[in-house]
């Protein structure tokens, strides 16, 4: 049995008569199925040229890492704390390996990380965030105490001791240790969105139609914060490197697995900055901080894309200067 | 005239304030009133009126505090299985405000057409949807082609028009259409009001036509309710209402509707909303009346027939005497 | 005398990636000194960017690209701000379009008079509470209310607290944006009689921008008709209602149901007001016009003085080819 959607709260009148009749946009450059549209918004805006940029060359060498790097990151046998040389890119360090097919066979970790977590942190915090406001009430209620507690406790801390009881013995533990608490964030701003479009006519509309709570909750709500969860995940994908990162760095990691962070951890053991190996340490930092980069972008990029009203607009400084209009 | 839907003494109340200062907002009070088959109600008011309130309880979004809907002989609240409620859905369909947020911006215009047709005639195979889509949009004046558009392509008034033949695919009884044309610009409405009048003539729809423009609800309805304070102040046939009102109520809103054609009328009232928290017993417009008498102070007045089908909510029109508050000079 | 503002040639693009979009396309026309000037229009036909210019409000992508504001004889076109400084609220304000949107919730009324009166050099705090409980009383607002906030005023209130606040330094014109758009029709005609007193009162002028004509049929001096960025009609207000025109006012006049008199079926415009990146060709209105021929579709009108039919101090101003060379009347 189905008891109709009851709303408690007043309905706000709105005011009289403002027409907002706008002229019709003709369909030219706005059609075009998505992988045209998304190629448009990435050729014109900066952000997203550069940032897709970053994230192709990255998937690329974790896709690819034997194409790019011969030699087998866990070889030590070659000569130890070599500098930079055409055999050896990034030179080696102090057990003989080569550095730069660590960094590069290391890419594939991290980002299995990031997508990984990424994915898992924002379909926890959609479920969360979005029912808890369509759902209110107890439900609400509930959801929102589990969300607050995760928020209070400091983050880092708690992965320490998640990850540390855990014994990460593979790459999966250190997935679902960060996924745990990091979800929280995204699913306030996801809840509080939720709220603000549950007013909205489309959706009473729907409700009138006769439409049942999941489905409007699945199909005409959560399409219409596409670009929220987009810029969700790309934040907790872009959290997901630098916490895994971190982690491996104070040796919570496998420390036998090829990683960025391994390979800091392994540098900071052998005080690599001190005995003249300072690329062991410098080359997964500098990766670290331009994966973090393009997800950063990407977000800015979304934003910009999906709300024109955040676009940077060419300036014409007022004060001080003549405006450039001149009498016809 | 068949009887469609039938309100009885329909009362909504909502609770604001916090714990420390719990006040009634009485949004409808008491309100009764009947919709026949094949005709247009036009439901007057200006804000704090409860006429919106009136369109969500009639819509099922609430539920009333006390009082009866009662629609094609049978009372809503008896309605228990998914189907009733499908059924009522399908033949009490909305039409709501505003052009840009009663669609969904992410879907095609033929999305809300193709969900009410899947819902509500089942028996439709995908095809006969598409073909019943495109005639629902022909009859409201949209050509079929449009249904590949989104939201966004459309202009305001187009739009409206979609949300009328999200109505009509469904095969109502009666469309309540929430003051659907007042977001649109002035050449655009004429446009819509048409429509609506096409739907009862040749759909042979009813619709109750919620607005505050008394002038576009002379042009469609044929009866009209006039609100005030969430009570019903005068009813009747529209053009009696119009010519000769009996309340004063209606007068003040007629001499303030801005008109080229007459001379300037002298209307010394500021509009200032109506007090509908906690209200006291006596009637709601007694504050800004010029001929309140001391009963207006104590006890609310109740409809009462005047003329045939012409009914007014005054104590100083059912005494007899002549309601001349607001009159225009010249009409 | 002088007039007291004089726009000419006016033109207003907003500067977008794809290209520029004209807004306001070549407006002219003057205000004289305790004049009351409407300008209607639908949306889109730029009588709010028009507005803005003239205030010199616009911000970027919108910017002026032609023409000139004149106004008690100085170019206000092309001055920064600190020299705009000097004629803003004391002696050219605006009320805008909604009171909710334009007040500062969190802050008194009082308080909000009181930033726009120091802001212009008044300092005394008697003379500050004199006043803003001076504007406040013109227009019918018990100067209690100067410590109520915004949320605690009806709507009609609060767009009688916007006008006092352009009524600070009683200028010699207030620019208002649909004022009334957002009150029902009982505050709306008792808000058009106190600005229309307050004007006879204190002889400023008034450019009153709304979309409904009806509304400032009983209260303009002059009315200009507005469409696609374009002056289609300028004429005085009773000669424009009792005959009007321009194909467009014509359809407009139409397109109002009436209250009284007998009701006859009405067809409105069809059609849709035209994209401004791509307008049509020739005039503008000929996709929608019911009186369209040929020579519409490709030459475009200027706006053609109609004064020599006759009819006294009002020159008629109208942009249609088919009324200038009289084949239309």
């Amino acid at each position: 049995m189905a008891a109709p959607y009851v709303s408690t709260t007043p309905p706000a009148e709105p005011p009289a008569g403002t027409p907002i009749e706008a002229a019709p946009i003709p369909s030219r450059g706005q059609s075009g199925n998505a992988l045209a549209r998304i190629w448009r918004a990435i050729r014109s805006n900066r952000k997203a040229a550069v940032g897709s940029a970053i994230m192709v060359v990255f998937i690329f060498v974790a896709l690819f890492p034997g194409l790019i790097a011969h030699d087998d990151p866990e070889q030590d046998n070659y000569a130890p704390k070599m500098g930079i040389s055409t055999a050896h890119l990034f030179g080696t360090n102090q057990y003989g390996q080569d550095l730069f097919s660590q960094i590069v066979h290391g890419t594939r970790e991290v980002l299995l990380i990031a997508v990984l977590v990424g994915l898992a942190t924002t379909a926890i915090a959609v479920l969360v965030g979005v029912a808890g406001a369509y759902l209110g009430g107890l439900w609400d209620n509930a959801l929102g105490v589990i969300t607050d507690v995760l928020l209070v406790i400091p983050l880092f801390p708690l992965l320490i001791v998640i990850v540390a009881y855990a014994h990460a013995t593979s790459v999966w533990v250190m997935i679902v240790a960060i996924t745990i608490p990091s979800w929280s964030y995204t699913a306030r701003q996801l809840r509080s969105q939720a709220l603000t479009l549950r007013s909205r006519d489309f959706l009473e509309a729907a409700r009138v139609r006769g439409e049942r709570r999941l489905y409007i909750i699945v199909v005409e709500v959560i399409p219409t914060m596409t670009s929220l969860i987009v810029a969700s995940f790309l934040t907790n994908a872009l959290y997901a490197v630098l916490f895994s990162s971190s982690l491996q760095f104070i040796g919570l990691g496998n420390s036998s697995s090829v990683s960025w962070g391994e390979t800091l951890y392994w540098a900071q053991n052998n005080a690599a900055l001190q005995t003249g190996q300072p690329l062991w340490a410098i080359a997964p930092g500098a990766c670290v901080a331009l994966l973090g980069t393009g997800f950063a972008l990407l977000n800015y990029a979304f934003d910009e894309i999906g709300n024109p009203a955040l676009r940077p607009v060419r300036r014409h400084r007022r004060s001080g200067r003549r405006s450039r209009a001149r009498a016809a | 005239m068949t009887e469609l839907l039938r309100a009885d003494q329909l009362t909504r109340h909502f609770k604001i304030g916090n714990a420390l200062s719990r006040r009634t907002l009485h949004a409808v009070d008491d309100v009764s009133f009947t919709i026949g088959e094949r005709e247009i109600v036009a439901l007057a008011g200006e804000s704090g009126s409860g006429k919106s309130t009136i369109a969500r309880l009639l819509a099922r979004i609430y539920s009333p505090t006390s009082g009866t809907i009662t629609f094609a002989g049978r009372d809503v609240k008896t309605f228990r299985s998914r189907k009733d409620h499908l059924r009522y859905s399908s033949e009490v369909p909305m039409v709501f405000q505003d052009p840009f947020a009663s669609i969904n911006p992410v879907f095609r215009v033929s999305h809300g057409v193709l969900r009410s047709l899947k819902l509500h005639r089942p028996e439709l195979s995908g095809a006969e949807r598409q073909a019943e889509a495109a005639r629902v949009f022909e009859v409201v004046g949209l050509k079929p082609d449009m249904l590949q558009r989104f939201p966004y392509e459309l202009s305001g008034g187009q739009r409206q028009r979609v949300g009328f033949a999200q109505a009509l695919a469904m095969k109502p009884k009666l469309i309540l259409a929430d003051e659907p044309v007042s977001m649109l610009d002035v050449s655009i409405r004429i446009g819509l009001l048409n429509l609506m009048a096409k739907l009862r003539d040749s759909e042979g729809v009813s619709i109750l036509y919620i607005t505050h423009d008394i002038a576009s609800a002379r042009y469609v309805a044929d009866r009209l309710i006039v609100m005030y304070a969430g009570q019903i102040a005068e009813q009747g046939p529209i053009e009696d209402v119009l010519s000769a009102p009996k309340h004063p109520y209606t007068q003040l809103l007629l001499s303030a509707v801005p008109d080229p054609k007459a001379p300037l009328s002298d209307v010394a009232d500021r509009g200032e909303p109506p007090r509908v928290v906690d209200p006291t017993p006596g009637c709601r417009f007694r504050w800004r009346c010029p001929l309140a008498i001391d009963t207006c102070q104590t006890v609310t007045p109740v409809l009462a027939d005047l003329a045939t089908g012409h009914e007014v909510a005054c104590h100083v029109a059912q005494s007899g005497a002549e309601v001349t508050a607001f009159l225009k000079d010249a009409s | 005398m002088p007039e007291l503002l004089d726009v000419q040639g006016l033109c207003v693009d907003y500067v977008l990636p794809r290209g520029a979009v004209r807004a306001v396309d070549d407006v002219s026309f003057t205000v004289d000194r305790g004049e009351f000037l409407a300008i209607v229009g639908e949306s889109g036909c730029g009588k709010s960017t028009l507005l803005f210019a003239v205030a010199q409000l616009l911000a970027p992508p919108a910017e002026v690209t032609a023409g000139t504001v004149t106004f008690a004889g100085a170019n206000l076109v092309g001055l920064t701000d600190r020299e705009l400084a000097g004629v803003r609220w004391r002696n050219m304000s605006v009320v805008m379009q909604s009171a909710m949107n334009a007040l500062n919730p969190v802050k008194s009324i009082g308080a909000q008079f009181k930033d726009a009166l120091v802001a212009h050099g008044v300092k005394d705090k008697s003379q500050i509470r004199a006043k803003s409980a001076e504007v406040l009383k013109m227009v019918g607002i018990d100067p209690i209310h100067l410590g109520s906030y915004p949320h605690q005023l009806s709507g009609g209130m609060r767009q009688r607290s916007m006008i006092a606040m352009a009524m600070l330094f009683t200028p010699d014109l207030i620019i208002m944006d649909e004022p009334t758009s957002a009150l029902d029709v009982v505050a709306q005609r008792a808000l058009m009689v106190q600005i229309k007193e307050l004007q006879r009162e204190f002889g400023f002028a008034i450019i009153f921008v709304t979309h409904d004509m009806s509304l400032v049929s009983h209260f303009s001096d002059r009315l200009m008709v507005m469409y696609a960025g374009q002056v289609d009609e300028l004429a005085g207000t009773r000669t424009t209602f009792e005959r009007p025109r321009h194909p467009y006012t014509r359809g407009l006049l139409e397109a109002f149901p009436s209250i009284r008199g007998p009701k006859t079926p009405l067809r409105g415009i069809p059609g849709n007001p035209p994209d401004l990146a791509t307008p049509p060709a020739g005039c503008r209105f000929h996709p929608r016009c019911p009186y369209v021929v040929d020579m519409c579709k490709t030459k475009e009108p200027e706006l053609y003085p109609l004064s020599k039919e006759g009819y006294p101090a009002d020159d008629v101003l109208v942009r249609c080819l088919r009324i200038a060379d009289g084949s239309l009347t």
